[in-house]
């Protein structure tokens, strides 16, 4: 087995760290600049018991539950272990104490300050000291004769010194550092260290070799060096067997050196190449605790074990492979270097697992420990090494954590393949774990030993109350969905693994169902659908359940199954497609329907992931699109508008502070945009305990340069657009949609591209505008249009104006496809309006409006204003308007599809003055102040293009090949519009008339008002009952009987009407007309609410006149 | 004003609660509150939360300043605890800030409720109580030494509404009963 680099973690904050184990390994102990000591019962524990010792604690040292800590007051202290209660001062220096040593049996510990002196103290009487001078400058380090005769240390005076203990005279000087003031400055700290049992030798890091000095002569036995050492050695560290020396550089080095045979059996490179200032061995197995001086924790596990004695022959391989560390259990004086693995060739995973409680989540996560190492990967990592020590170019080798490569092979290495994983789970390994996080609830796992259970909580109770289930099978995966839990257990010697489901949603009596998979068939993965449960299993088999236990689709997989989830009828299955490289996966997707047409969305397409990452969550968002998540905080979602491809659309680790802080994400919602996630403190996902509070983040696509407007608009744009991709996947599969959300999405995606059209406009960017108005609708085209006018650009204006007619014209031939199509739509679908339910009424309230001319929505809107706000307040007031107007008014409020709304909102009141703005965009950058529920009028108007018909909804029969010149009207609108007209049909009609006569002052009409005014009389005697919104539908029906060119003859003369109007208009200058027009508004309504209604009228004529100002042109 | 009083008030504060419902903006005349989402943290004022609390409808989450000490958490946090507020109180001789103006009346209000959505409850109502009498003790003691020293005014930080409730009517009418005493004794010298 290879040795493994376990990823660092974030330990203390910046600054000098010291590691140690304590006596049985079972945790590792820090210290660093932050004062505390932390007790970690392995890397991956994410609540280290802390100990504060003092302000900075620069060395510790642990024995015989004793804890001594070098601290910032200048002295050394006690603590007990695991306790961390003070328990005295050892002795106190001028200055603080650099290095804290026990000796062997913990009697002693040894303390070198900066203040040049070197104390040695008795643990249990702190009066009995020796103090050691001699040095003359700061002391580095020291290190214990094991038989306690010697004492060696490190000064920054540049020397190395022995010294005997009984008397404390210096036995030997050696000067071989590099002189400096200060431990700050010096290169190296120089942590020497004496063999552990025989104490034959003094290992002393000078430079970029070890020198070892023989004991008694004193003089260098021997180097270790490595080429691949750039940099000063920092510490160096003595197995406990006293067999293996290792080493760490001011560069993030580590080496490993076999000292008898001075083969280099380890080299690792520190991931961000800080400075190692602190090596630990574990006392019991081959494991290095590290620490770097910015306060970060690392292990490596396995030394040495990729190693092989000299032997080269295959067959004597594995026996001797166990030899070298049976061999060296006696050899080891401490006699407990335990092999971790007995049989490596068995690949027992249970023998790893028991005899190494600390291995990590990322190796458990993903890395699918090759226990089962073959003899030829032994041989292989063994020529390796050798063929590495002669010579010595495997630079890029070390830095890998895995060895299994073929001999003299240089190349690419395969990554291990990451093990299956249910979505939103903490590891299986751990006591206490989340076994599903999702939208529906939370499923948490027990395994401890008073209980294994499993705890079952639904966010929202109104689903299912909370359960607990007795876990005796020990289940290891779990998904819920609103309808069902569902279970599995991998298979053990006696039973099978099993697939259970509580359908807690059945009608019937009996809710649970329990499936035995075939033998030798393990679970991997598992979710649940609408309706259905799926699982995969280990012979490459996905199979389908319904969720009340009956078996339905089976089939295979092309690799071995990554991760399952299941939305509605969409099942996406990852796998491995094959082997990746280089810390790469290689995953596929499948994504299928299972609904009633079933079929396959996605054929195994390759899954992209970000460079060295693995897969962390798979899902769909709550409106059913495929989205995941990659270990690097990627993610990303099935973009259906661009052929299915997959776009990133947040990256978390962007909103993390920490480098180890992650986000840990539990449900993605499109609408609103929404990514739920967990924050994790120094963790890749939360502990239980406490409980984890959900955090939202945004989401926000990686465009360029969003620092700028243009960059930044860009990419809301596309944001929304993606996001809205939901929506006609909805509506393809027969959901309903939202419509509020549609179109509140659609108006904003609209504002974007004006805003942009604007920015370009001013930067004098015409192409560019023209392919921004290419993404417009209709009548923001006519705005653009208007804009590019105003702002003098006339052939922008005639090129968008080319180009809306094109698009009018493109547009004019598709309806009656689109007729019948939505015809078949309705048949199915449940949404009531959808888009193609408002096409005719576009068609119809357009055929007159086009005909005649108009103004856009930012006159109308000017001159509406006042009349939103006076009518809020009308709702509520009495006796300002008469109880006639009001009571209808309110009713039209209660009636309007916006749902509900607040009489007592306070909503922020416009208190924008009502001066009608030369600016178009001032009048759109005001929309987003106002709240959607202020009122059901104020939403009427919130959407610029939305053009009101005077006509009441008509039916889908009626619609005509026509003009497309305004955009499609919301329903919301269109019903609120309708009301408005039944509400003035209640006053008598011709109060209206006239007040249309009145206001309008010969604007034009269209064709259609003019033949209703002449007819009006003649509907109204056919049918005397009717009100004003009847008599305008049965109008439009006549009209509708003429022939085309008795039609023709009515729009004609609108048109002249409108002609010599606009002719008049123009000589006007328009922005006093508007001035005029609110000023006038403003006295019509201060006199009564019946007067205000003829700003009706008004705005359709504005209207009107827009649209001419559009088309004069053309 | 009574304390009912004060506390009323202190319901205005806003705490965040796990809703275990859904439901969408709700308008009141106080502003508008939700949507509630099952599983999503939303602020609400406390009358609201405890309203749902009482109802099972929702999981409390505790202020910020609503815990023991800092032990435990990696990173330093600038949050101050309420071993170290009440530490703070009893270094120092004037008032120091509190976490909250409310923090009496809302761990009253929170641990009476939502004792099981918090953390050790029990140690949160003997800090808090240790900070309150801490407090209450120093400003009998300033009322005292203002007393006794005959001043006209003094001035003092950071008081809570519920400590001002807990003297200011028994102070204000005591000083006009001395000032009348004094001022009849005077005519008598």
């Amino acid at each position: 087995m290879p040795s493994t680099q376990k990823p660092m973690r974030y330990g203390h904050t910046e600054g000098h760290t010291d590691v140690c184990f304590d006596d049985t390994g079972s945790c590792i102990v820090t210290c660093g600049s932050d004062g505390d000591v932390r007790i970690w019962e392995n890397l991956d524990d994410d609540d280290p018991k802390s100990i504060t010792v003092g302000e900075k604690a620069y060395s510790c040292a642990l024995k015989n539950g004793r804890l001594i800590t070098a601290v910032s007051n200048n002295t050394v202290q006690i603590h007990t272990f695991p306790e961390g209660a003070p328990d005295g001062i050892l002795t106190r220096f001028t200055m603080n104490a650099n290095h804290v040593i026990f000796n062997s049996d913990g009697t002693k510990i040894a303390a070198g300050s900066s203040d040049f002196m070197v104390k040695v103290v008795e643990v249990t009487d702190s009066s009995k000291q020796k103090t050691f001078r001699g040095h003359d400058a700061p002391v580095l380090s020291l290190s214990f004769d094991p038989r306690d005769v010697y004492l060696a240390s490190a000064s920054c005076d540049g020397s190395v010194r022995v010294w005997k203990i009984a008397d404390q005279t210096c036995t030997t000087s050696w000067p071989l550092l590099q002189k400096c003031n200060d431990v700050i400055s010096a290169k190296s700290i120089c942590r020497l260290g004496w063999q552990p049992g025989s104490g034959k030798l003094l290992a002393i890091p000078v430079d970029k070799v070890v020198k070892l000095y023989r004991r008694g002569t004193w003089d260098s036995q021997l180097d270790l060096s490595h080429k691949s050492i750039t940099q000063s050695l920092n510490v160096v560290a003595w197995s406990p067997c006293g067999q293996y020396l290792a080493a760490a550089s001011v560069d993030g080095n580590i080496l490993v050196w076999n000292v008898e045979t001075q083969e280099c059996i380890e080299r690792m490179q520190h991931e961000k190449n800080y400075t190692i200032c602190g090596l630990a061995w574990h006392p019991k197995h081959k494991q290095i605790a590290y620490a770097d001086t910015e306060g970060s924790l690392g292990l490596l596990e396995n030394i040495g074990d990729g190693k092989k004695p000299n032997d080269k022959l295959a067959g004597a391989m594995t026996k001797d492979y166990n030899d070298l560390f049976d061999g060296e259990d006696d050899n080891c004086s401490n006699g407990d270097m335990i092999e971790p693995q007995s049989s490596p060739k068995a690949g027992a995973n249970e023998d790893n697992d028991d005899l190494m409680p600390t291995l990590g989540l990322l190796r458990r996560a993903i890395i699918d420990d090759d226990n089962s190492l073959d003899i030829g990967m032994i041989k292989a990592n063994s020529s390796l090494l050798e063929k590495e020590d002669d010579d010595d170019q495997a630079g890029g080798f070390s830095a890998l954590p895995s060895s299994t490569q073929q001999p003299f092979y240089d190349g690419p290495m395969p990554t291990p393949k990451q093990k299956p994983f249910q979505s939103g789970s903490t590891p299986a390994h751990l006591a206490h774990r989340f076994m599903v996080w999702n939208s529906v609830g939370i499923i948490r796992c027990y395994n401890d030993e008073q209980d294994n259970a499993i705890d079952v909580e639904f966010h929202d109770t109104s689903i299912h109350h909370a359960t607990h289930l007795p876990n005796s099978l020990n289940h290891t995966m779990a998904d819920l969905s609103t309808e069902a839990i569902l279970l599995a257990c991998e298979s053990t010697e006696e039973l099978a693994s099993k697939l259970h489901c509580i359908h807690f949603s059945s009608w019937d009596t009996n809710k649970e169902w329990t499936v035995d998979m075939p033998e030798d068939e393990d679970i991997e993965a598992v979710c649940l659908g609408q309706g259905w449960a799926a699982c995969a299993t280990s012979a490459l088999l996905v199979r389908v359940f319904t969720v009340g236990g009956v078996q339905k689709e089976i089939f295979s997989l092309p690799g071995p199954v990554v991760s399952m989830a299941g939305h509605g009828e969409q099942l996406m299955v990852i796998y491995h497609r094959g082997t990746g490289f280089d810390g790469d996966q290689c995953l596929g997707v499948q994504l299928m329907e299972l609904g009633k047409k079933k079929e396959q969305i996605l054929h195994g397409d390759p899954l992209s992931l970000t460079k060295k990452s693995y897969l962390t969550w798979v899902g769909f968002s709550a409106e059913g699109t495929p989205c995941y998540v990659d270990s690097e905080g990627i993610v990303r979602m099935l973009n259906r508008g661009v052929g299915n491809t997959w776009i990133p659309v947040c990256n978390t680790r962007e909103h993390c502070k920490g480098r180890s802080d992650h986000y840990w994400v539990v449900g993605i919602h499109e609408n609103p945009q929404q990514l739920r996630c967990i924050p994790c403190k120094g963790a890749r996902f939360p502990p239980t305990l406490p409980r984890p509070a959900v955090a939202i983040l945004s989401f926000k696509l990686p465009y360029c340069q969003v620092t700028t407007e243009k960059g930044q608009m860009e990419e809301q744009y596309w944001r929304s657009v993606v996001f809205l991709n939901h929506v006609d996947y909805l509506l393809k599969n027969g959901y309903e949609i939202d419509e509020n959300a549609k179109s509140q999405s659609v108006k904003e995606q609209q504002e974007l591209l004006m805003k942009l059209f604007a920015l370009s406009c001013k930067l004098e960017r015409e192409f560019r505008c023209v392919e921004l108005a290419d993404l417009m609708t209709q009548n923001v085209v006519n705005l653009a249009i208007k804009y590019a006018s105003r702002s003098r650009k006339l052939n922008l204006a005639q090129r968008l104006n080319e180009m809306a007619a094109e698009k009018v014209s493109e547009l004019a031939t598709a309806p009656e496809d689109e007729e019948d199509f939505r015809k078949h739509l309705n048949a199915g679908y449940r949404s009531s309006a959808t888009e193609w339910s408002q096409l005719p009424v576009r068609n119809v309230q357009q055929d007159q409006e086009m005909e005649d001319a108009g103004e856009t929505g930012a006159y109308e809107e000017a001159e509406e204003t006042p009349e939103v706000q006076e009518q809020r307040p009308n709702t509520f007031s009495k006796g300002v308007t008469s109880a006639e107007v009001t009571t209808p008014k309110s009713a039209v409020i209660v009636s309007s599809s916006q749902g509900r709304v607040n009489p007592f909102k306070v909503s922020p009141n416009r208190k924008d003055p009502v001066v009608p703005s030369a600016n178009v965009l001032d009048t759109m950058s005001k929309y987003p102040k106002k709240t959607s529920l202020s009122s059901s009028r104020a939403v009427n108007k919130q959407n610029p293009p939305v053009i009101k018909p005077l006509i009441p909804k008509p039916k889908s029969k009626q619609a005509l090949a026509a003009s497309f010149f305004q955009a499609r009207t919301p329903t919301s609108s269109e019903k609120t519009v309708e009301e408005r007209e039944e509400k003035t049909g209640n006053e008598s009609h011709q109060v209206k008339v006239t007040a249309q006569q009145n206001t309008e002052n010969g604007r034009p009409k269209t064709g259609f008002q003019m033949w209703l005014e002449e007819n009006r009389a003649n509907i109204l005697t056919d049918n005397p009952d009717l009100n004003e919104a009847e008599v305008i539908k049965e109008g439009m029906s006549r009209f509708r009987i003429l022939s085309s060119e008795e039609r023709m003859v009515w729009t004609e003369k609108a048109k002249r009407g409108s002609v010599s109007d606009l002719a008049e208009d123009k000589k006007r200058k328009r922005p006093t007309t508007d001035e005029d027009e609110v000023k006038k508004d403003q006295e019509q309504k201060s006199e009564d609410s019946n007067v205000s209604k003829k700003t009706k009228p008004l705005d359709r004529s504005t209207n009107v006149r827009l649209s001419a100002f559009a088309f004069k042109q053309s | 004003m009574e304390p009912a009083e004060v506390e009323f008030l202190a319901e205005k504060e806003l705490v965040t609660i796990v809703p275990n419902f859904s439901l969408d903006r709700i308008h009141l005349i106080g502003g508008d509150l939700g949507p509630f989402n099952p599983g999503l943290p939303v602020e609400v004022p406390v009358w609201l939360a405890i309203n749902l609390k009482q109802r099972q409808k929702c999981r409390l989450i505790p202020p910020e300043w609503m815990d023991v000490a800092l032990a435990g958490s990696l990173i330093r946090q600038t949050q101050e605890k309420l071993e170290e507020i009440r530490d703070q109180e009893r270094k120092e001789d004037t008032f120091t800030p509190m976490p909250s103006p409310y923090y009496m009346e809302l761990t009253k209000l929170l641990l009476n409720y939502a004792s099981d959505n918090i953390p050790k409850a029990d140690e949160i109502r003997t800090l808090v109580k240790d900070t309150w009498d801490t407090r209450v003790a120093k400003l009998r003691l300033s009322a005292d030494s203002f007393v006794r020293q005959q001043e006209a005014h003094a001035k003092l930080d950071n008081l809570t509404l519920m400590e001002i409730n807990t003297t200011g009517t028994f102070l204000t009418q005591a000083l006009d009963h001395m000032y009348k005493l004094r001022t009849n004794l005077q005519p008598a010298e």
